[in-house]
């Protein structure tokens, strides 16, 4: 039986952290899942656990102008019905589980899992995200994409808390999303995909793409959209065969019980090509 | 380490010395014979062990009894003593939406979570409220509409 | 003309189910209850070198074979199949022995230190793999069952053929994925076993249970909890768990209770037969198919279990609704290192539903004909012969039937306009035609000769007794229903508890489509009588038994003749819509008509038709379960994915009318009857969509995106 720990603030949870390094457990929709042994056993956490679920600090939404700043314990639903909300999270947030799983699950803690195929990660990747990680000796900003090292392993120290998840709303003429999983709801990624474009007259002003489930972290590469910006529209169809083939190198996916390489990369490129050409996903 | 935890469960305040790592349904189950509840996957993607937490649907599988602290819980058992209840049980009665069963008591509170915000939900509307809820006998139509029929008996009266 | 019987009435387990009053297997907790936990094999087949037990705390037990009383084999076809491996075990999850005990967490404590050394033998993993094994799994051959029949004379008509056509298709393992997992309880008191559970034959596992322990039968009692569905999956495999909660409770004194978990459940019990077939036919010049060949082997996994009697449908249902004067059909079930396969709604013929209209679509494609009129001008009518020379007795509907999907679904013209389509979405329609042979295959019937009783209790009150349960699929419903209109009672005035062996006669198993058709008819008659002879006593019963028809003629050496004694039919049009981006399919809709003679309830039945659609959707789209060294790669229902309300379509169903004269208020079957033919409907829009051939079943993305993108 693991100890367990229940703050009634954040200033006494980053303490308890601190001291004890304990697992935060926020909607718990991953780690029950994770360590679950089956009916009527105890779910077989290895560490102590420490709930943060219920705290303050760590579940208002706010809008400012455009600036988002999520508490990483806001549930996925809240999220959904908030009215600012960018279209793009929305949709990813509406995507992921079913409404009893998005009631309990926290954006915080989809990005802490750093699943590879954690569905809010690549609408995160193009909303320039950042995250506050906060410990009893401080406080720091790094950006999303920094955060993530490899499956299930992030920048995260043991002393550490994910607070915030800041973003700014992009101005853009042209977004998509997009999730392939086995069934159109309730299901796991096989790949997923989201996009801004901004397009100035006939010319590509800015272009963001982000995938998941396709790599050990989401994949997201500022160079080749640059290779589009500042490129008249009528080129893209050119640049496209030499852009499809450096993202292939990006997009290492693997073959499980749920899909398999091949088909995760050639779904993943047709999905660039068809929102670069298109504006559909 | 067993702590003390306190909740109200379906309008009666409790407090129990157990682990805070075990799932809620178990609690349920096992300590408070709440049979209602029921286990048919143990990892949130079927529906059948739904309650209500704070007013908002959720699978107690995936809740450790110690997050609930200070929280209030509402099963079936609760549920099924209120008018709205009788109202999606009568609609099922009438749509033909109950097959072996083991769903049912998650697919009503799903819809009771759907009509209570969305009185007058579309037909997307209520698919997608049930779409945590797996049932393998009906095919789903004769579900939806059960839950149109007590949308429209119910009369936005939730 | 509308039948009376067929208005629907409110279910009567509805508010017991909905409320969550009723009890399932898991919510009964009897005083003193113990728990068990399975040790089970972690390889597919390898011998047993030794074990290593724990010191058991005081309280708790290890029930292996060495705990059997009678014999370690489950009743069954060829009792080949142990409750516990003896000195081998023969597939992923194989049950080696039982923990038990009071407390779960130290059952499972216990389960997790004991060691089992294994010295690996090579494994049998595919089909290919049985047929060239050196040491077979079973028999000489690795052959659970091989039959071969024909009809007329396929060689002439090979030999006289303009064209010959062949193909090969394929069919994957499909999960029952009922809502409530396996579970039983035991209990042994004053030398009397009773197992209570879920589970769809109270019959098969009390036999079980009388072999398994060597008690006399008045010392066995089976008891059905409320079932939470089963479709098939309830079939066989409860009688192992009964043995073990049996062992176990003899063992101890004490009720036992195993529930499986729900990985536990999709890992180690039954599935629906993966199958290869490969089918040949000869076509004349005026495009007529003379003759046709089928061959159909199925994966039986490591034990017999039910898989020749899943073959003989299968091969049954070879030629589909076709009228072919010239047949040959074989067929056989091969054993391997995977877990048994075994009962699952429509019981064979799915596969080779989905292996004869796809071939029938191809041969047309070959000609270069319309597919639908290719089906259409090979249809059977009555007095027309099946693929085993039985008789077509009965009026056949199936042509109004056809004529009413295609209006329904505006198949024709979609079926034009989808060709031509390009672009990034691409719609297509098919069609699945199929009938399914209602109750026992061949003298099954006859062998087991059920008996349904009446039972008067009170003036305006009656009982049903009969081993049939109620599992989802509404008996509680019709067959009170049956009994309350034939005694012109209430039917809340009709009794009908879970069946108990102390007190109903065996009336058979609830499968195969027989509960209405069969015992329904039983009940009727009984109930008839019961109200004629209603003023002789207060207290009264009626039984009848099963008489087969004397116009049914069945050899089951050759496997000749009437394989059943009626037939359900039906015709499905699916609609789907590809992305070819990432090749995932929408179905945009179903139209669906059927003949299951008179329904006994309009609701009931529907929930039978859109349910077993849509399960027959799933199975051939995303329902996908494979192997890799003898385990099952998906082992939770977040991999093991079945439809959800997003993903059904609107199903627009209707019923014609056909009454049968031995059924029930006319009745025949509908249990089965609508898994059969949605997933060769779907496979053919899919084809139709991408204008490629689709011979394998699920028809997932990944396959899709090779065949058209390379």
């Amino acid at each position: 039986m693991v100890k367990t720990y229940h703050p009634e603030t954040l200033t006494e949870a980053l303490k308890i952290r601190n001291e004890t390094h304990a697992l935060p457990y926020a909607g718990g929709t991953d780690l029950m899942v994770r360590y679950r042994q089956g009916p009527g056993l105890v779910p077989a956490f290895d560490r102590e656990v420490m709930f943060i679920g219920h705290l303050p600090e760590l579940t208002k939404l706010q809008e400012k102008n455009g600036e988002f700043a999520i508490g990483a314990c806001v549930p996925y639903r809240e999220i959904i019905h908030h009215r600012h909300t960018p279209e793009i999270l929305r949709k990813a947030c509406s995507l992921i589980g079913a409404p009893a799983v998005q009631n309990l699950g926290t954006m915080g803690g989809n990005i802490c899992n750093a699943s590879p195929a954690g569905d809010t990660l690549p609408p995160l990747a193009i909303l320039d995200t950042h995250l506050t990680l906060q410990s009893v000796s401080g406080e720091r900003q790094v950006s999303l994409l920094s955060f993530f090292t490899g499956p299930g392993k992030t920048i995260l120290r043991d002393d550490e808390l994910l607070i915030g998840i800041h973003f700014r709303l992009p101005h853009f003429t042209a977004e998509g999303y997009r999730k392939v999983g086995t069934r159109k709801a309730n299901a796991l990624s096989k790949v997923a995909f989201a996009a801004f474009m901004l397009k100035e007259k006939d010319m590509l002003a800015d272009i963001r793409i982000a995938l998941g489930a396709v790599a050990p972290t989401v994949v997201r590469s500022r160079e080749l959209e640059n290779r589009l910006i500042g490129q008249p529209l009528t080129d893209l169809a050119n640049l496209m065969p030499d852009l499809l083939e450096s993202y292939g190198t990006l997009i290492q996916p693997i073959t499980d019980q749920r899909s398999d390489a091949n088909y995760r990369k050639t779904v993943s490129l047709n999905l660039i090509e068809n929102f670069v050409l298109k504006e559909e996903s | 380490m067993s702590q003390i935890i306190s909740f109200t469960l379906n309008g009666e305040k409790i407090s129990l010395e157990t682990d805070p790592m075990r799932r809620l349904l178990d609690v349920l189950r096992d300590d408070f014979s709440e049979t209602g509840v029921k286990e048919g996957c143990g990892e949130g993607e079927c529906g059948a062990c739904s309650v209500f937490l704070n007013g908002k649907l959720v699978n107690s599988c995936l809740v450790a009894v110690g997050s609930v602290h200070g929280m209030n819980v509402e099963t079936i058992v609760h549920f099924k003593t209120t008018p709205a209840y009788r109202v999606i049980e009568q609609a099922f009665g009438d749509a033909g939406s109950v097959q072996c069963g083991f769903c049912t008591p998650g697919m009503v509170l799903a819809a009771y979570a759907l009509l209570k915000d969305n009185p007058n939900p579309d037909e997307t509307d209520i698919r997608e409220a049930i779409s945590g809820n797996l049932c393998r006998c009906t095919g789903y139509n004769m579900i939806v509409d059960g839950i149109k029929l007590a949308a429209k008996q119910g009369n936005g009266k939730w | 003309m509308k039948n009376t019987i067929s208005t629907p009435v409110d279910r009567l387990d509805g508010p017991d189910k909905a409320s969550g009053r009723a009890i399932y297997t898991d919510d009964i907790r009897p005083d003193g209850l113990l728990f068990a936990r399975t040790l089970r094999s972690d390889r597919p087949r390898a011998r047993i070198l030794d074990i290593k037990l724990p010191e058991l705390p005081d309280g708790y037990f290890i029930v292996n074979k060495n705990d059997v009383p009678g014999r370690n084999r489950i009743k069954m076809l060829e009792d080949d199949w142990p409750f516990f491996a003896e000195e081998v075990v023969n597939y992923v999850g194989e049950p080696i022995l039982l923990v038990v005990g009071p407390d779960r967490e130290q059952v499972n404590q216990i389960l997790k230190s004991i060691e089992i050394s294994y010295e690996d033998l090579p494994p049998v993993l595919s089909l290919e793999d049985a047929i060239t094994a050196e040491s077979p799994i079973f028999g000489d051959d690795n052959s659970f069952a091989a039959y071969e029949f024909q009809k007329g004379d396929p060689d002439s008509a090979f030999d006289a053929a303009k064209t010959i056509i062949e193909g090969e298709f394929k069919t994957g393992y499909h999960e029952q994925a009922y809502m409530e997992p396996q579970g039983m309880i035991g209990s042994y008191t004053d030398g009397k076993l009773t197992v209570t559970g879920s589970m769809q034959c109270p019959f098969y596992v009390k036999n079980a249970m009388v072999q398994l322990t060597g008690f006399p039968e008045n010392r066995v009692q089976v008891i059905q909890a409320t079932t939470g569905g089963a479709f098939g999956g309830k079939e066989e495999y409860p009688s192992l768990l009964a043995g073990h909660v049996a062992m176990a409770a003899i063992k101890t004194g004490k009720p036992v209770k195993l529930v499986l978990e729900r990985g536990e459940d999709l890992a180690v019990t039954t599935k629906r037969h993966p199958s290869v077939s490969r089918y040949r036919s000869a076509v004349d010049e005026n495009g007529r198919v003379t003759a046709m060949e089928a061959d159909i082997t199925l994966d039986g996994g490591a034990y017999a279990g039910l898989s020749a009697v899943v073959l003989q449908r299968a091969l049954f249902a070879a030629i589909g609704v076709y009228n072919i004067p010239n047949v040959i059909v074989r067929g056989r079930v091969l054993a391997t290192n995977h877990v048994p396969s075994g009962a699952f709604r429509g019981f064979g013929a799915p596969q080779a539903f989905f292996a004869v209209e796809m071939h029938m679509e191809q041969i047309a494609a070959e000609l270069g004909m319309n597919p639908l009129t290719f089906k259409e001008i090979h249809l059977v009518q009555k007095g027309d012969t099946t693929a085993t020379g039985g008789v077509l007795r009965d009026e056949i509907k199936i042509r109004e039937m056809l004529n009413r999907v295609l209006k329904l679904s505006d198949y024709r013209k979609k079926e034009g306009m989808f060709a031509s389509r390009k672009g990034r979405f691409r719609n297509g329609i098919g069609l699945g035609i199929y009938l399914h042979g209602c109750g026992f295959t061949g003298k099954g019937e006859e062998i087991i000769q059920g008996t349904a009783t009446v039972r008067k209790l009170a003036e305006d009150r009656a009982e049903i007794l009969v081993s049939n349960v109620e599992m989802g699929q509404g008996a509680q419903t019709t067959l009170r229903k049956i009994v309350a209109t034939t005694l012109e009672l209430p039917i809340e005035n009709i009794d009908y508890p879970n069946p108990d062996t102390d007190r109903v006669p065996d009336s058979g198993p609830t499968v195969a489509s027989r509960t209405v058709i069969i015992v329904g008819h039983l009940l009727e008659s009984a109930a008839k009588e019961l109200k004629a002879r209603w003023d002789e006593n207060e207290v009264l019963s009626v039984s009848k038994s099963y008489r087969h028809p004397s116009y049914i003629q069945w050899d089951q050496d050759k496997l000749q003749g009437d394989a059943y004694p009626a037939y359900s039919w039906g015709v499905v049009a699916v609609e789907v819509e590809v992305d070819t981006l990432t090749y995932e399919t929408a179905i945009k809709g179903v139209w669906a008509v059927h003949d299951v003679g008179v329904a006994i309830d309009e609701d009931i039945i529907r929930g039978q038709i859109e349910g077993g659609i849509l399960q027959g959707l799933g199975y051939a789209s995303i329902e996908v379960m494979d192997t890799e060294n003898g385990a099952y790669r998906q082992r939770s229902f977040t991999d093991y994915i079945i439809p959800t309300a997003v993903d059904a379509p609107k199903i627009e169903s209707e019923l014609v009318d056909n009454p049968y004269e031995y059924g029930p208020f006319g009745a025949k079957c509908a249990g089965e009857l609508p898994i059969a033919g949605a997933a060769p409907a779907y496979a053919a829009a899919v084809g139709h969509a991408l204008g490629i051939p689709v011979h394998e079943i699920p028809a997932k993305p990944e396959t899709l995106i090779k065949r058209v993108e390379k």
